[in-house]
């Protein structure tokens, strides 16, 4: 039988502890999980409040740990948030590349030159990466982006054709990147309409979006490239770097694409839904995440994200490339399944997929720049991607079997 | 074998559930009562309703007919959402955790502590803490709280789950199977988590078809027949052969009647 | 009964009629008109619909009929479906540019068994078995001439990269192959890069691989891109190294593309083909073929080197490709 303290609690405190509106910032006593019985106070004093940092449990009454301990283990735990075990692996066979060339060709390749070729060069798939890290973190896959770059390219280039071609404005320039950017978020939306609601896996949706928006590119520029992109786009964007400094344009935006979007999936709410529905979204929609509508912004973000890369590859290009672009999706993939993510949904960081990204790139340049033949690089990632993908798998099939 | 004479207003109750799927007759004008800061044990052999009683009472479908009524009061539970406004939570034999997760973030899954609005930064420190405090109170010993919960054990497992529903069940948890899947300590271990569950003055529903765990643990025990509740029964003076006996029948035979409505 | 016998057999006499309509539209033989189908290698590919135009007005001029497919990506798996199609159509010709020299080869075999005469335009099949006429420009002539104009630009002297597509396609094989050798025994004093091959045909990798060139050789005199999305990458890893005129960039084709960035300067040479000579040249031996005339075996067509200098002459303007087919 309860008492008519608990009576009163019931009504303040509705299923949510610390609840979820504006401003709950401050963490009350009154807000621990709801305990009919009143003594919610006194368990919160008795239990300590500090997480001990290497992950043991510690049984109520033993003092809680020093404040230095407590510092380092916050330390060691966030800098675990941000790698984990797999990432560790990449990150360092990407050293060793990056030592091994930079000791073959010193001064060529680790030159600030080579590195900002590299950064330029693989702009557009740096922000394809971190759209398609959040679709495959939710078990999806986004096969469509290399086409919808191409489409946001194109709808964004029509525009400035028709509003002063080579010599447009700043003005009309930005417009027709926000319909760009409109058109890749629209594309990927339909995807995730398709995912959704059609319950059309995500394989067969992208590839049918993929066959589907090269075709509209096809039928919107009449089969052949618009090759008038604004001049102060290709010479500012594409070609020039952020004034006062020798950082290219192309590298800080898709530098500040990775770190705006890396934060998001790490410390926010829609970031750690992206990571549950890929974990197990019965689970989820259990929870009463809206996991339909939370599957459609994801697509819609990596249709954005391939909109921004199609801006980017129209200002370095001068050109829509229709026919250039076929394979980006492979290497997108390709970029986030090297760093970690699980294709099974669940696993996976944004470090993690530039790392992924970064090796092939390191691997091309390299190679090239030491005149060995690129095949080389094809063996080697078919190599560490098959690889990749079996560690994946077996640790799928251990987690099943738990 | 008759009902406790109530003196109290249920926590939870069912009044003549009513629920057709197509032909079929799920729910036959089903009774069921909970009483606050009790373990009711819900049995009945397979098709007996069950399934379809527990989802009506926590919100997954909504009844044809009858009433259901919390704290005395009717309510219509349009979801398991709403459900758990009115402090009723579930858990369910899969659990529905998620493994690439760790205990804290399934804890609050769908309830994160949040900065900021809109942006929704999480607020890991406060989650963390306090899922600490809910394991420790349960009595939950995970050896690293910072482990994804698939690489956890099928007991350590069960304690997440039962540790999120009594952190937001400010009524009554329902558990279906709870130790289906476990061994013999790990049973023993979630048989307490239910008793301390009820101690805090949280009602437990338990729908299990190990009858002696149910006389272990329960206080009450209801069973449904075919649609709707034929016995109830103080867990303390019945035995697993009369339980048996009013699941499948042989009872109302051998009385001659219906059972007690 | 009686009605129900006399529906029976009026549904018989409709079908019967049906399956003879269909019957006599269907038999090649019957008709008197001859049917050509062209596969290309890229539908949208400017130096295609260039074939195209010169295919349909020919095809218009003889009287035939010709039917134009081709695969969205110049792509084996995506044109495979399109050859196996017609062992089925049975046309009276099929004129194709294969997207692979030998990858294609069973599907071609079973067009050829079928009756259908095949004639190859652009990029052939090398079993000489297949095919009874190959239509193309002289693929090593035009690397040939692609070399001695470059190295002349150049000055005989420097270092100079060769970017192609995938290796296994006949003509850009014999366009580096003729490039090389030329530049080898004409221009000794220019070292030659190996072949770097954009397999997936990837703007990106072409702008990559000039970037590494450059980098490894900062004194890059020339680069030789094999087709548009190589040269399109190409000039743009050569802008990005501010090196735009500098290091003389030559390409195979003349396609709008390649003209505007001639233009605009970042391209110095374009080798043209003449595509709308070789669809008309194909379409003219199907039909002798068809026809039981004598066949051409081999026929090269000419290609002529586009320079910034003769970019705007009346007789090279007739060399660029066009976009689609006016008039």
């Amino acid at each position: 039988m309860t008492s008519g303290d608990s009576e009163v609690q019931r009504d303040e405190t509705p299923a949510a502890p610390g609840g979820d509106s504006g401003g709950d910032s401050k963490v009350e006593a009154e807000e621990t999980p709801a305990a009919p019985g009143g003594d919610s106070k006194v368990q919160a004093d008795e239990t300590p409040a500090a997480p001990s940092g290497n992950g043991v449990a510690q049984h109520p009454g033993v003092p809680p740990a020093s404040r230095g301990a407590d510092a380092g283990a916050a330390v060691l735990r966030a800098g675990r948030r941000l790698i984990t075990f797999s990432e560790t692996w990449t990150l360092v066979a990407l050293i060793i590349l990056i030592v091994y060339f930079s000791f073959r060709a010193p001064g060529k390749f680790d030159s600030l030159n080579d590195f900002s070729l590299m950064g330029s060069a693989n702009a557009w798939y740096l922000v394809m990466v971190v759209g398609e890290t959040f679709v495959i973190l939710t078990a999806g896959i986004d096969l469509a982006v290399g086409a919808v770059l191409v489409m946001a390219g194109v709808v964004a280039d029509l525009y400035c054709l028709h509003h002063g071609g080579a010599s447009a404005s700043w003005a009309v320039i930005g417009v027709g990147s926000v319909l760009g950017l409109a058109t890749g978020a629209g594309c990927g939306a339909v995807q995730g309409l398709g995912v959704t609601k059609l319950k059309v896996p995500p394989l067969i949706v992208t590839l049918g979006g993929f066959i589907a928006f090269t075709g509209a590119a096809y039928l919107i520029t009449g089969g052949s490239d618009f090759r008038n992109a604004p001049n102060r786009l290709v010479n500012t964007i594409g070609l020039g770097n952020v004034p006062g400094t020798p950082l290219p344009w192309l590298i800080a935006i898709s530098f500040a694409a990775v770190i705006v979007f890396g934060l998001i999936l790490a410390f926010t709410r829609f970031g750690r839904y992206t990571y549950a529905i890929g974990s197990n979204p019965e689970a989820a929609r259990r929870a009463g995440i809206a996991v339909d509508r939370h599957l459609i912004k994801v697509y819609a973000l990596s249709g954005l994200m391939a909109g921004l890369a199609g801006i980017l590859s129209l200002a370095n290009f001068g050109t829509t490339t229709l026919a250039g672009h076929s394979f980006d999706n492979l290497t997108v993939i390709t970029g986030v399944v090297l760093g970690g993510a699980s294709l099974f949904g669940g696993r996976g960081t944004m470090l993690g997929s530039v790392i992924g990204l970064a090796i092939p790139a390191v691997l091309l340049t390299g190679l090239t720049i030491i005149g060995l033949n690129t095949y080389w690089q094809d063996v080697a990632i078919g190599a560490v991607l098959v690889a990749a993908v079996s560690l994946d798998q077996f640790r799928h099939r251990l987690r099943e079997r738990a | 074998m008759t009902d406790p004479m109530p003196t109290t207003v249920p926590v939870l109750e069912a009044r003549g559930v009513i629920k057709h799927y197509g032909h079929v007759l799920a729910l036959d004008e089903a009774d069921f009562s909970a009483n606050p800061g009790e373990v009711v044990a819900l049995i009945g052999d397979n098709g007996a309703g069950k399934s379809t009683l527990v989802k009506s009472l926590v919100g997954a479908i909504r009844p044809d007919g009858g009433l259901i009524l919390v704290d005395g009061k009717p309510v219509s539970l349009t979801s398991p959402l709403d459900a758990r406004r009115h402090g009723i939570e579930a858990v369910y034999q899969d659990l529905a955790l998620a493994p690439d997760l760790d205990p804290a973030s399934n804890l609050y899954l769908g309830r994160e502590i949040t900065l900021i609005p809109f942006i929704r930064i999480l607020n890991r420190r406060a989650m963390r803490e306090r899922a600490m405090t809910a394991f420790a109170e349960l009595g939950i010993n995970l050896p690293n709280i910072g482990a994804a919960v698939g690489t956890l054990s099928g007991g350590q497992r069960q304690s997440v789950a039962v540790a999120r529903a009594v952190a937001f069940a400010s009524r009554i948890i329902f558990m279906d199977e709870p130790t289906a899947a476990l061994g013999v300590i790990q049973r023993g271990r979630v048989l307490d988590v239910i008793r301390r569950v009820r101690d805090r003055g949280v009602s437990v529903v338990l729908v299990s078809h190990n009858m002696p765990e149910v006389l272990a643990v329960a206080d009450r025990v209801e069973v449904l027949r075919l649609g709707r509740r034929v016995a109830s029964f103080t867990a303390s003076q019945t035995s697993v052969e009369e339980l048996v006996g009013a699941m499948t029948g042989a009872l109302e035979i051998a009385n001659g009647s219906g059972g007690p409505r | 009964m009686h009605s129900r016998l006399r529906t029976m057999v009026a549904g018989m006499a409709v079908v019967g009629l049906g399956v003879a309509i269909a019957g006599c539209g269907s038999s090649s033989g019957g008709s008197s008109q001859k049917t050509m189908e062209l596969i290309v290698g890229t539908k949208s590919d400017d130096f295609y619909v260039t074939m195209e135009c010169g295919a349909e007005q020919e095809a218009k001029k003889l009287g035939v009929k010709l039917t134009v497919t081709g695969p969205a990506t110049f792509s084996v798996p995506e044109q495979k479906p399109l050859i196996d199609t017609v062992a089925v159509t049975k046309p009276d010709a099929l004129i194709v540019a294969p997207t692979d020299s030998a990858a294609l080869d069973p599907d071609l075999e079973r067009v050829q068994k079928a009756g259908t005469k095949v004639i190859f335009v652009d990029t052939s099949a090398s079993d000489p078995s297949l095919g009874l006429s190959r239509i193309s420009s002289d693929n090593a002539a035009g690397g040939k001439l692609a070399a001695d104009t470059l190295g002349n630009l150049i000055g005989g002297t420097g270092t100079v990269a060769v970017i192609s597509v995938a290796k296994g396609v006949s003509t850009t094989d014999a366009r580096v192959a003729g490039f090389e050798q030329e530049m080898a025994s004409k221009f000794p004093g220019v070292k030659l890069l190996a072949e770097q091959n954009d397999d997936a045909d990837s703007v990106t990798t072409a702008e990559q691989f000039i970037e590494g060139d450059i980098t490894a050789n900062p004194g890059l005199s020339g680069a030789f891109a094999a087709n548009v999305i190589t040269a399109q990458g190409a000039a743009a890893g050569i802008a990005q190294a501010h090196k735009t005129g500098t290091v003389k960039l030559a390409t195979f084709d003349a396609d709008p593309t390649q003209m505007s960035m001639m233009s605009s300067g970042t391209i110095q040479l374009a080798i043209a083909q003449e595509p709308a000579l070789e669809g008309a040249d194909g379409v003219e031996q199907a039909l002798n073929a068809i026809d039981g005339k004598a066949v051409t075996k081999n026929i090269a067509t000419p290609l002529i080197a586009i320079t910034p200098s003769n970019e705007n002459q009346a007789s090279v303007k007739s060399y660029i490709y066009e976009s689609n087919c006016a008039g």
